[in-house]
């Protein structure tokens, strides 16, 4: 070809829209080195108008926010509708009927698994279950195959999560497998593969492979650094600190809590924050910072009312006890850890019950008052021997029994038995929040 | 995390799109996206923004960090059906059999011009292929390459010899370092 290409040729050759023998012409005539048809494409460019483009992209937009917040509004009650029924017609209804089938109810469903997994787990199992059936039913035409998928990856995210909490940890794994793929077909969004290393990172915390899980940890920070994202890196850093905690690292888990606290946003998750206060005021308890720790728990006391979460208000209550306790303030002390551990009690959870057993021993040994001892050795021992537990927390349990007998109950035994009790069970939940996310 | 209700999300999203919008038609410019595309742009990364404004905490960078990103993809796809274009020419041009002499010449020429601009690597594959007719896995052999990564070098190559006929669509490489977003 002698001549230029046309304009359209060249366009035309660009858009790979030309035929084989065009296509050999135009590459014949650009080989020849011709600075023109060179540098046509570039020039074009110059005169693009993009105020089409502009009103019709923004034309869509309207039309889709006015239907999703139609599915929003309607998304509630059809969770409500949902919440009535057995499990079983729970899923016939989200499996058959294409009312489920929006993305926000989907959405709220995600969410409603959250709010489950810190009261009740295996609701919260049955529940991401449902999510994940209602995922897999969107309309990969309306809502768009990538995003559509992004949200399918969260829903086995939270499934995978429901899993670890009960900890059902190999089907946590491939849920999380599942999620992956998913997330790698989605739109690629930094912030949905933030959420997924998150959660994964509380995975591999509570299997005790804790350099694995802080190399996701880090991930994560280097994901909300790139975004400019302060609230997601103060939760990566408390979720660190969670997992310092678990590794028997205090002091790391305190610099950590602290510096997290720093970033989060308390009004967008202030379950997180209230975990996060509550594990770092233990913490400061623990080790002796005990003016420090009363301090912070005066000032997060209205986050714990606000949530009003009773099972929360019953930790505070615990916290409270144990906080008296280390100003020995010994008659407050008892008043708040019998209180808190009959509301235990009352919700069953005698386990629980028998942990907080600890802190009155602690006290009761301090006074020397040995037969409030015997009677509560006699309380708390069964329910520690029915529980899984290690040779070491056995010895330190029979050594308490015998020394309960004997009215000879010291606080370094109290110490051992407590230290090694919190070896033996570490999915126990207690005093201290396990879990950020 | 709370949802915004409906009037709120709406005012919220009309008051970004207005103040991003020169910014975002300065990246559409800047990487030269053709209109027509541009729409396509915008509108998957906007109806993107409204399933997840809940989650997304400073929505005009991540607006226009994706928009980045899409127009980063444009290309790159755009970009791969281009060098093979240009790569099937241009073998189509060597095994031309019925071309004259002068010809055949000329187009050696003129191919060893383009390819002297390029890097040494590029230029001895390239030169393989073009001039010798290799395939993939003898310049794979040739060259010391896995078998597995040749396809990619291959790819590099045939990119870096596209830029020197057409400059359109390559210098977009570089805002890939300045990305706010995880690739």
């Amino acid at each position: 070809m002698d001549r230029h290409p046309s304009p359209e040729l060249l366009f035309d050759f660009l858009e790979s829209r030309v035929s084989r023998r065009r296509n050999r012409e135009v590459v014949r005539h650009l080989l020849d080195g011709c600075p023109v048809c060179s540098a046509l494409p570039a020039s074009r460019a110059l005169g693009f108008e993009y105020a089409t483009a502009f009103a019709a992209a923004e034309q869509d937009l309207e039309e889709r926010q006015g239907a999703l917040a139609r599915e929003r509004a309607e998304a509630p009650e059809q969770l409500r509708e949902l919440a009535v029924q057995p499990f079983y017609r729970q899923w016939i209804m989200v499996t058959d009927s294409p009312r489920f089938r929006t993305w926000g109810f989907c959405e709220l469903l995600l969410d409603a698994c959250r709010e489950w997994g810190f009261q009740d787990p295996p609701r919260a199992l049955q529940t991401a279950r449902l999510g994940v059936e209602a995922a897999d039913r969107l309309d990969r035409e309306r809502y768009g195959e990538a995003r559509v998928n992004d949200l399918r990856a969260r829903a086995w995210a939270t499934l995978a999560n429901a899993e670890r909490i009960l900890t059902d940890f190999r089907a946590a794994e491939k849920s999380f497998a599942r999620a992956e793929r998913l997330l790698s077909e989605g739109t690629g969004e930094p912030l949905d593969k933030a959420f997924l290393l998150l959660i994964k990172a509380s995975l591999f915390g509570h299997q005790q492979r804790f350099a694995e899980a802080f190399g996701l940890l880090d991930r994560v920070e280097g994901i909300a650094r790139r975004c400019g994202d302060r609230h997601l890196c103060g939760k990566a850093l408390i979720t660190r600190g969670f997992l310092a905690g678990m590794a028997q690292e205090p002091e790391l888990s305190l610099q950590h809590l602290r510096e997290g606290l720093q970033s989060v946003d308390p009004e967008c998750e202030p379950r997180l924050v209230v975990a996060a206060c509550h594990n770092l005021i233990l913490g400061l308890t623990e080790s002796g910072h005990v003016r420090e720790a009363a301090d912070l728990l005066e000032r997060s006391r209205p986050l714990y009312r606000s949530l009003g979460d009773r099972m929360n208000l019953i930790r505070l209550t615990w916290l409270e006890g144990k906080i008296a306790l280390g100003c020995e303030d010994l008659g407050r002390a008892e008043a708040l850890l019998l209180e808190a551990r009959s509301l235990l009690a009352e919700r069953g959870l005698g386990y629980d019950a028998a942990l907080l057993g600890l802190d009155l021993a602690r006290l009761y040994a301090r006074q020397g008052r040995g037969a409030e001892m015997r009677r509560l050795a006699e309380e708390m021992l069964p329910i520690f021997r029915s529980r899984a537990i290690r040779r070491e927390a056995v010895s330190a349990l029979i050594v308490f029994q015998n020394a309960a007998a004997l009215e000879r109950v010291t606080l370094g035994i109290v110490q051992e038995l407590s230290d090694s009790l919190l070896d033996s069970n570490n999915s126990a939940p207690g005093l201290r929040f396990r879990d950020p996310v | 995390m709370a949802t915004l209700d409906h009037p709120e999300l709406r005012e919220s999203l009309n008051n970004l799109l207005k103040t991003s919008r020169p910014r975002l038609e300065r990246v559409l410019r800047n990487f030269e996206v053709p209109p027509e595309d541009a729409e396509d742009i915008l509108q998957d990364a906007q109806l993107t923004l409204l399933y997840k404004w809940d989650k997304v905490r400073s929505p005009e960078s991540w607006l226009i960090g994706t928009v980045k990103k899409k127009c980063i993809m444009y290309w790159r796809k755009r970009r791969g059906s281009l060098c093979e274009a240009v790569d099937t020419a241009i073998l189509d041009l060597i095994a031309l059999p019925q071309a004259p002499e002068q010809e055949r010449t000329e187009l050696t020429c003129d191919l060893n011009r383009v390819l002297a601009k390029l890097s040494v690597r590029c230029r001895s594959l390239l030169k393989l292929r073009y001039g010798l007719g290799y395939g993939p896995t003898e310049v794979a052999e040739q060259m010391g390459y896995q078998t597995s990564s040749i396809r990619k070098v291959t790819n590099r190559c045939l990119a870096a010899l596209t830029r020197q006929l057409l400059a359109v669509g390559f210098h977009v490489e570089q805002p890939i370092v300045e990305e706010p977003h995880d690739g």
